[in-house]
């Protein structure tokens, strides 16, 4: 299997054309197969976190505790929606699924940005940075997870901050992927008609332009893997609860004492979730 | 690799005697394989050795594909084998379908409409000279429109249905058979559909490695005319650079349907202008209701190019086709 | 008496094979174990070879040979090789592989990897000419008398011309006569425009297929030429071997337009491929690779500035050229444009100047009136503009500048021969019915304006010095042997009916000998610059004369008294007066073998050149053989000129036009062949329509490519674009200055359609003038309809 397409250019040099649309299937493959190792591999009940919740730990924390507020929320669902008409408009045409593509598909990513927007604007003002930043305890608390995942460990899991390692790994992931996508996909603007700006297809030369497209293909294909193992671990039964905040926007006093650190997360005592919007963790 | 042309690279040469041999034989052979008809298109490629399929699939011994017979419901049954100089002659289709008889004597030349066949001119591929020059383009697997950027010569180019692509459909008979509300018989080894000739054809945005439904495995068998309206009135036009082999810069096809003076329905369809023949619904209600004159020519015109965008050196179609439409309309006959 | 063969319809010799199909081409031929060749060409414009690696070809079974550049002889300064390794044109013929078929040459081309390095390229004279501008040659962008030169213009010659006027900068060629500034200072009107011609290529029928093949150190070279006796020295030149030792087989030659006149860079390669592999090499041409190494017209940029008097006469021409001319020589159509339009207006006072500029585009040759059909499709519509400024009928004006026995020509002002203009003219109108057309113009019939217009254009039409060479043999015939091409003008045929004339011998009596060099051919003009017929009616004349003296001699030596008391007629000769006292040729042909010397090529004259003096000596002791050089006296240029008249209809609402009506009238001396004479005329007039109509030569600007490959995207007009019955009248007048009275006539009628109909179409639109080719309908209609134009009238190659 080749990974490139390549081409001859007018002048008979050759030139990559995209990345091989097989590799759109090694990534489904792949994604199955991460699927199907991973449910075989790791037991539902090793999902991390204390098996009962500390009473005096509990105390004073309100029964609801806000872990994603209906900003964040509104960016992730909004966000889902543009990536799965992006993913959906760029590879069912290669399935033979043919309709008119290329407008929504770029409408799509202008969704996208609009949301990574919003979401960079809420990031900097309304969250915590540094709850999505991996630092040393996350290295530790991801050995130990493992450790204990692959039964090599009798202790506890961990408990982590506000977001898992494994879910900021994935963030970080997510975002390196799409940052490139996007990059690489408003360059291919310039390749085709609409009317926001000028059409310039000259605009690099063809082998700069053979690999925006390869980038662009390389991060479609990665998201499709991303995809695949966001969506298992979403619907993985240990992890629902988080799936459900992500929707309800809180979790409750015993799943927050289960699987995060108070001391990491700290939520401030005597507040509902419905109580204030933001800031709660810090 | 060097670039040779005019030079056929060797493949292997299926001649069926039947539409159920040719059909097996195109899914066995699937993506490697070719149809060919008249020739007049796949040789040009050939020569070209841009395309080179491992099987050609000749339809040239297969006589059920060939002639022009009675249809049900008064209508007209064609097979895509038909010569277009056969369908040119054809008493009935002179008599009844003028516009088809005239759309395909305007081909070319009489050399080539002895040897092009109907089905041959509803399916050729664009004349795009860059995709032409086998450049890896948007239509040929690429990620560009070579004649779409600033510095690009795209004077034979499209105004209306752009995507990506620019091409142009190079059909005569297409805008005919639209107008005339024609149905095309597609057959493959699971049996038969039969499309309406407006979607036949399809755009860059469906897909812009095609420019009909037909896909690999698909064979164009027949075309069936619906009887012609009483009283209706039609008009051709192609204008090309030179009055013999050429293809349209634009053509127009139109069919009115008068009583009484009055246009009650229209078809309208121009060509040369897209990458598929189109058909101008807003022309066409433009003029429903009116007498067929100058007025509703001028109505009908500056309705086809709304919407209209010009590339760098085909601003000239827009004009073009809104006076052929305009034309069509005060001078159909 | 025989019948007078001067001004008669005649079957020419090669007709009826070629009619039947029988006529063998250079790709017909065969030879006993001949192998195929496939050019290499260069995917870019302009390259530099790296690396070839032809391992994977030469693995091929069947592959036999490469030949590079390295394998032919060097090409010294400005001069084109048949192959390089620095391409200067995409398609510029790099390698050649000879193979057992052309499928395996093909197969192993598309096997062989080129590593090029990417030079800079221009298309647009223009971009050339600035500061920073690409070059087209690695020594310069301008071409200098035997050198590239290298000129950039300042930024503020191209800031001072917008868009729509040509720049004007430094120019390398200038001359003036007389001084335009007062002249226009005094001029009644002025016309100023900036106006272009495009480069167009050849599109001969036949490509330039060759077969070559060596015996005993002897090439045998079959190919597709103008002219026969002066190609094998190019191509001994070419090959760098001595030309007694190339022997060329070019019976037929299926167009050439000035892109074969003495064959081919591109003869080379089959030759020495041959040599190399020793085998026969057949390299057949495809109609693909023909459009590039096939020649093309140079185009021209330029701005004209004219001023008349108020009775139409011209009184000052300026004229400023940047030429378009390809990547090789120096194309000198842009000197030659400069003197058709002296020769055609005769200002009182006139300016030239210009620039030929290299571009990375096939090579330029002599196309068809070179510099003189661009230059009077350019000039001839402001001649309209001046005439509907002054109000002076459009036919006068030409009147009142065309050019009288005493016209001149060029820098020099040298005089002509002859000039038939005002008598061309007045033969053309009537013809045409000018007086009646003229008032259709602007006319409108629904959608379709009427447009007439009027198209003047002299060429060269002569030179002199040639050899004749004539043989009776014993079957009683006359065989004229002819070293002139045979490019489908009939002229092999026509030229020799002055040596039929001079003997007063029927025409079924004379034989014609072309086109292959073994059967002894005398040295010729090259066919082309429509010198032949001027030149090889003198020079068939001259040896008729010798061979009638030799007859006379013979005849008084046999039969008593002198010379000069006997008489040629009818294939015989006689005693005056008593005809019975004579011989026939046959009898006279064998009395020359007999006797020998003087009478069968044993003495031929000294001033003969080498070639002709080698064919009497091969041809001695066959028949009586009669040699002559021209020596007719001849003073001044001789031209011929065609006026071609138009009348065009042009729809408004979709820019097309039909040519409803055409007619031509020439002056080009004596008529020698009707029949021929109108075909070649209406020929050339519609190579000239097809010019200003819609023939292209599109190149994609950043890749530097052309489009227009095939005809059908070059759009050479077809029948169906021409009346179907156009017509043509000749003044018939002789040349005084020769002796059979006949002129050239291959190359004016191309200028003079085209200015024809360049000015029937500016006439349908009112006047106005787009000032550039093609006139095709999109440009056309853009113009009417004031939407922008699809080109800038600077534009190239579009």
């Amino acid at each position: 299997m080749d990974f490139l397409r390549r081409a001859l250019n007018p002048w008979g040099e050759e030139v990559p054309m995209g990345v091989s649309w097989d590799l759109a299937w090694a990534a489904v493959a792949l994604g199955a197969l991460f699927v199907i190792g991973h449910a075989l591999l790791i037991p539902k009940k090793t999902g991390g976190g204390k098996a009962d919740a500390d009473a005096e730990e509990a105390e004073g924390l309100p029964k609801k505790i806000l872990r994603h507020s209906l900003g964040a929320r509104a960016f992730h669902w909004s966000m889902t929606v543009a990536m799965f008409v992006l993913l959906i408009t760029a590879f069912f045409p290669l399935l033979g699924i043919r309709f008119p593509w290329v407008t929504i598909h770029w409408i799509a990513g202008f969704g996208l940005i609009l949301t990574l927007i919003y979401h960079i604007y809420h990031a900097l003002t309304k969250q915590d940075m540094g709850a999505m930043w991996i630092g040393r305890q996350d290295v530790d608390e991801t050995a130990k997870s493992l450790k204990v995942a692959l039964r090599a460990s009798e202790e506890e899991p961990p408990r982590s901050g506000k977001y898992p390692p494994d879910q900021k790994m994935f963030h970080h992931v997510a975002t390196g992927v799409t940052v490139g996508a996007i990059v690489t996909g408003l360059l291919m603007m310039f390749r085709i008609d609409h009317f926001l700006w000028g059409q310039n297809p000259y605009l690099f030369s063809d082998a700069v332009w053979g690999w925006i497209y390869v980038v662009h293909g390389v991060c479609g294909i990665g998201l499709i893997f991303l995809v695949i193992a966001h969506v298992y671990f979403a619907i993985r039964p240990e992890k629902r609860w988080m799936t459900w905040s992500m929707i309800h926007g809180w979790i409750d006093r015993d799943r927050y004492l289960q699987n995060h650190d108070p001391k990491r997360w700290v939520v401030a005592r005597g507040e509902t979730a419905e109580g204030r919007g933001d800031g709660q963790s810090s | 690799m060097a670039v040779i042309r005019d030079m056929i690279p060797p493949f292997e040469l299926y001649q069926p005697a039947g539409v159920g041999d040719a059909v097996r034989l195109l899914n066995e052979h699937a993506d490697r394989g070719w149809v060919l008809a008249g020739g007049l298109d796949t040789f040009d490629w050939f020569k070209d050795r841009i395309k080179r399929p491992a099987a050609v699939i000749d339809l040239g011994g297969i006589d059920e594909l060939r002639g022009i017979a009675a249809g049900p419901d008064g209508g007209l049954d064609i097979g895509a084998m038909t010569s277009l100089t056969e369908l040119s002659e054809n008493g009935d289709v002179r008599s009844r379908y003028p516009l088809l008889a005239e759309a395909a004597e305007l081909v070319a030349t009489p050399q080539i409409r002895n040897q092009g066949t109907l089905g041959g001119n509803i399916a050729q591929d664009t004349r795009c000279w860059y995709y032409r020059s086998g450049w890896p383009c948007y239509r040929a697997g690429g990620n560009i429109c070579y004649a779409a950027t600033p510095r690009s010569m795209n004077r034979e180019h499209c105004i209306l249905g752009a995507s990506r692509c620019v091409a142009v459909n190079p059909s005569d008979t297409a805008p005919a058979l639209v107008a005339l509300d024609a149905q095309m018989v597609v057959a493959n080894v699971s049996g038969e559909t039969t499309y309406a000739a407006e979607d036949f054809f399809i755009g860059p945005d469906i897909d812009i490695t095609r420019m009909t439904v037909l896909e690999p495995g698909d064979l164009l068998t027949r075309i069936r005319l619906p009887a012609p309206q009483a009283g209706a009135r039609y008009y051709f036009e192609k204008i090309r650079d030179r009055k013999s082999w050429d293809f349209s810069l634009a053509s127009v096809a139109t069919v009115l349907d008068v009583e009484a003076g009055v246009i009650r329905d229209a078809r309208v369809v121009v060509n040369g202008v897209a990458p598929y023949p189109v058909r101008l619904g807003a022309s066409e209600v433009a003029v429903r209701g009116r007498s067929p004159d100058d007025e509703a020519g001028q109505a009908a015109g500056a309705a086809a190019v709304a919407g209209a965008r010009a590339l760098r050196h085909n601003d000239y179609k827009i004009a073009l086709m809104r006076n052929l439409v305009r034309r069509s309309i005060r001078d159909a006959a | 008496m025989a019948e007078n063969v001067i001004g008669t319809d005649i079957v020419p010799p090669d007709l009826r094979a070629k009619i039947t199909g029988r006529a063998r081409y250079a790709e017909d031929f065969r030879a006993e174990g001949m192998v195929f060749a496939k050019l290499l060409g260069s995917p870019m414009p302009h390259a530099r070879v790296r690396r070839v690696d032809t391992r994977a070809a030469e693995a091929m079974e069947g592959f036999l040979g490469i030949l590079r550049a390295s394998d032919l002889p060097p090409v010294e300064g400005l001069g084109e090789g048949a192959l390089t390794d620095e391409p200067k044109y995409e398609g510029e013929p790099i390698l050649a592989v000879a193979a057992v078929d052309e499928t395996t040459a093909a197969a192993a081309v598309e096997a062989i990897r080129v590593d090029l390095e990417p030079l800079p390229f221009v298309l647009n004279p223009l971009e050339s000419l600035r500061e920073g501008g690409p070059n087209a040659r690695l020594d310069g962008n301008v071409g200098g008398r035997g050198e590239a030169l290298t000129v950039k213009w300042p930024d503020s010659v191209f800031e001072e011309a917008d868009a729509d006027k040509l720049p004007m900068g430094e120019p390398t060629t200038e001359w003036s006569i007389g001084d335009v500034e007062p002249a226009f200072a005094d001029a009644a009107v002025v016309v100023e425009e900036t106006v272009m011609h495009q480069s167009v290529t050849h599109h001969p029928m036949e490509p330039r297929s060759c077969m070559a093949y060596w015996q005993n150190g002897k090439l045998y070279i079959h190919g597709s030429t103008q002219s026969a006796a002066r190609t094998r020295p190019n191509v001994a030149g070419m090959l760098d071997m001595d030309p007694d030792d190339v022997v060329l087989v070019a019976e037929y030659c299926g167009g050439g337009f000035g892109s074969k006149i003495a064959g081919s860079p591109i003869m080379a390669v089959p030759a020495a491929l041959s040599r190399k592999i020793g085998r026969p090499v057949m390299l057949r041409i495809t109609r693909y690779e023909e459009n590039y190494i096939g020649r093309a017209r140079a185009g021209f940029q330029g701005w004209v500035r004219m001023g008349f008097r108020t009775d139409g006469r011209m009184t000052a021409l300026d004229l400023y050229l940047v030429q378009d001319g390809g990547p090789y020589g120096r194309a000198s159509d842009f000197s030659t444009a400069a003197t058709v339009a002296s020769l055609a207006y005769q200002p009182e006072n006139m300016r030239f100047r210009g620039v030929p500029v290299y571009t990375n585009t096939p090579p330029r040759s002599a196309q068809r009136a070179p510099g003189g059909a661009q230059i009077v499709a350019m000039l001839e519509p402001f001649m309209d503009k001046a005439a509907r400024e002054l109000g002076v009928d459009r036919l006068e004006i030409r009147k009142v500048n065309a050019a009288g026995h005493d016209g001149w020509v060029g820098s020099g002002k040298a005089p002509v021969t002859s000039a038939y203009v005002r008598e061309a003219l007045d033969v053309g109108a009537e013809l045409f019915g000018w007086e009646e057309k003229r008032q259709l113009s602007g006319r409108r019939k629904g959608t379709r304006v009427n447009g007439v217009g009027i198209g003047l254009s002299p060429f060269v039409a002569g030179s002199t010095g040639f050899d004749g060479l004539l043989v009776v043999r014993p079957d009683g015939k006359l065989h004229v042997h002819q070293g002139i091409g045979n490019l489908g003008t009939h002229s092999i045929a026509d030229t020799a009916r002055s040596a039929a004339e001079v003997l007063d011998l029927p025409w079924d009596r004379v034989v014609i000998v072309w086109g292959d060099t073994s059967k002894h051919l005398p040295w010729s003009s090259v066919q082309a610059g429509s010198q032949t017929t001027h030149a090889h009616t003198r020079a068939n004349h001259a040896a008729a004369t010798a061979l009638k003296g030799l007859l006379q001699e013979l005849a008084a030596r046999d039969l008593g008294g002198a010379p000069s008391d006997y008489r040629v007629s009818d294939g015989r000769v006689y005693r005056a007066g008593n005809p019975s006292v004579g011989m026939d040729f046959a009898r006279a042909a064998r009395r020359a073998i007999q006797l020998g010397g003087k009478f069968s090529g044993g003495e031929v004259p000294e001033d003969i050149h080498n070639m002709t003096k080698a064919s009497v000596a091969g041809l001695a002791g066959q028949g009586l053989i009669a040699a002559a050089k021209d020596n007719y006296p001849h003073e001044g240029s001789t031209f011929s000129w065609v006026i071609s008249f138009a009348h065009v209809e042009l729809d408004v609402e979709t820019g097309e036009v039909e040519i409803i009506d055409l007619a031509s009238a020439a002056d080009c001396g004596t008529v020698l062949h009707p029949r021929s004479l109108a075909a070649q005329t209406n020929g050339g007039v519609f190579q000239g329509i097809g010019m200003a109509k819609g023939q292209r030569w599109v190149f994609d600007p950043k890749w530097g490519i052309p489009f227009t490959k095939r005809f059908y995207t070059a759009r050479p007009p077809g029948i169906l674009d021409l009346p179907l019955s156009p017509r043509f009248a000749a003044v018939n007048l002789p040349d005084p200055q020769t002796p059979v009275g006949a002129k050239g006539i291959g190359e004016p009628p191309v200028g003079a359609g085209e200015a024809a109909y360049a000015c029937a179409v500016a006439d349908a639109m009112g006047g106005r003038c787009l000032c550039r080719t093609p006139l095709t309908a999109d440009m056309i209609l853009a113009e009417l309809e004031g939407r922008p134009r699809p080109y800038g009238v600077l534009d190239t190659h579009v």
